[in-house]
């Protein structure tokens, strides 16, 4: 298990243009395959909210303490980062270079571009299973819909986006409103 | 020979420098990227005058450009600027630290919860705001780079794939860095071209 770690790690760090959220989707694709749910995945990303620090280190924490304990969370957190070990030494005699290297800019655009398609494709996927019961849209006439999730989703959307609520308080938030339910 | 331990303690100052700046920066900073440039730039040129702006600015487009985690391609960038591989691996592994160790701390909380009756409850609408907080990110760096229409295309046809489950994320992405390349290849042929 710890090899396969570091090898998703090594894939998610050199594969992973374009920042945090980028990331994500790549520990999700490359993550599901060795086990991690898209429950799991979305506490995942509750908890990289809530807590400090760059995401793809925190990913990995959690990823590799699921899957392996602490040396497991250990090794994830230290594989995700040895690409900077490895390329910022190599590259940091071209920096002058590398900022009007007009390959590495496109493709960080191209990588973005998916990016953004992959990041809405997740948290779409996130609500079918949370919301409506099933893993993909193919199977969307088996879906039993939660309309409350679905609100909470949609709600919780426009107050982070447009209102710039704490993403922190939301989550305590929608906690506190999700315990209520079951009382009632 | 007092000059010698001189340079050895500024050395070993830069070093003690190197480790709060970035400690605390990750401690007090969610999820990394651009809202760590600030505080570090504020931090390491403004208060510590270890490096010029206009350098820091640049150091930090390249981390943005290269991949790897951002922030710590950012403290490599730096910490081998400031102070050789000692700084290098000093500012990376005090920007890891404390998101380590508190992302262990919440995991372990984590998996102890009992996940049934009103917890799970209360998990269901936290994974459902979970989702807002991913449309919102999605939404964000759409705004900042779907400029072209192969982008856009791009975008669309990743979501397709995805929500579908037709293509994994590493494939997509693979795709994306070879079209990116091709795109690149393309635009300098006509730059050369219309210059001869």
């Amino acid at each position: 298990m710890i090899l396969k770690l570091i090898l998703m790690f090594l894939k998610v760090g050199f594969l992973g243009f374009g920042g945090g959220y980028a990331m994500l989707t790549l520990i999700y694709a490359e993550g599901s395959k060795l086990g991690l749910t898209i429950d799991q995945f979305a506490d995942l990303n509750v908890l990289d909210v809530l807590i400090p620090g760059p995401i793809a280190i925190n990913s990995a924490t959690y990823v590799g303490y699921l899957f392996a304990g602490l040396l497991g969370s250990v090794v994830a957190t230290i594989t995700v980062s040895t690409p900077s070990f490895v390329l910022i030494p190599t590259m940091i005699r071209f920096e002058d270079k590398i900022k009007e290297n007009r390959y590495l800019n496109e493709t960080l655009q191209s990588v973005k571009a998916a990016a953004v398609g992959l990041i809405g494709g997740v948290g779409v996927i996130m609500v079918l299973e949370n919301a409506f019961g099933i893993s993909n849209l193919k199977e969307i006439f088996d879906a039993k819909i939660n309309i409350f999730l679905i609100i909470i989703t949609i709600v919780g959307w426009i107050l982070h986006d447009k209102y710039k609520i704490n993403p922190i308080l939301l989550t305590i938030g929608a906690g506190i409103i999700g315990y209520i339910t079951f009382y009632i | 020979m007092d000059k010698q331990q001189e340079i050895i303690l500024s050395r070993s100052g830069k070093n003690w420098l190197l480790f709060k700046i970035y400690f605390l920066t990750s401690l007090f900073t969610f999820t990394g990227g651009l809202a760590m440039i600030s505080v570090l730039k504020r931090e390491i040129v403004d208060k510590y005058k270890l490096m010029e702006e206009k350098d820091f600015y640049n150091y930090a487009a390249i981390s943005q450009t290269l991949p790897g985690v951002i922030a710590i391609n950012n403290a490599c960038f730096v910490g081998k600027k400031i102070n050789g591989y000692s700084g290098m691996f000093i500012a990376a592994l005090s920007a890891i630290l404390p998101a380590f160790i508190f992302m262990l701390i919440a995991t372990v909380l984590y998996a102890l919860l009992p996940k049934d009756g009103p917890i799970y409850f209360a998990l269901s609408a936290i994974r459902a705001i979970s989702a807002a907080f991913i449309f919102s990110a999605a939404l964000t760096i759409a705004k900042h780079n779907l400029k072209s229409i192969i982008n856009i295309l791009m975008a669309i046809f990743c979501f397709a794939c995805t929500i579908f489950g037709l293509l994994g994320a590493l494939e997509l992405i693979v795709i994306a860095v070879v079209i990116g390349l091709y795109t690149a290849f393309r635009t300098r042929k006509k730059v050369v071209g219309d210059n001869a």
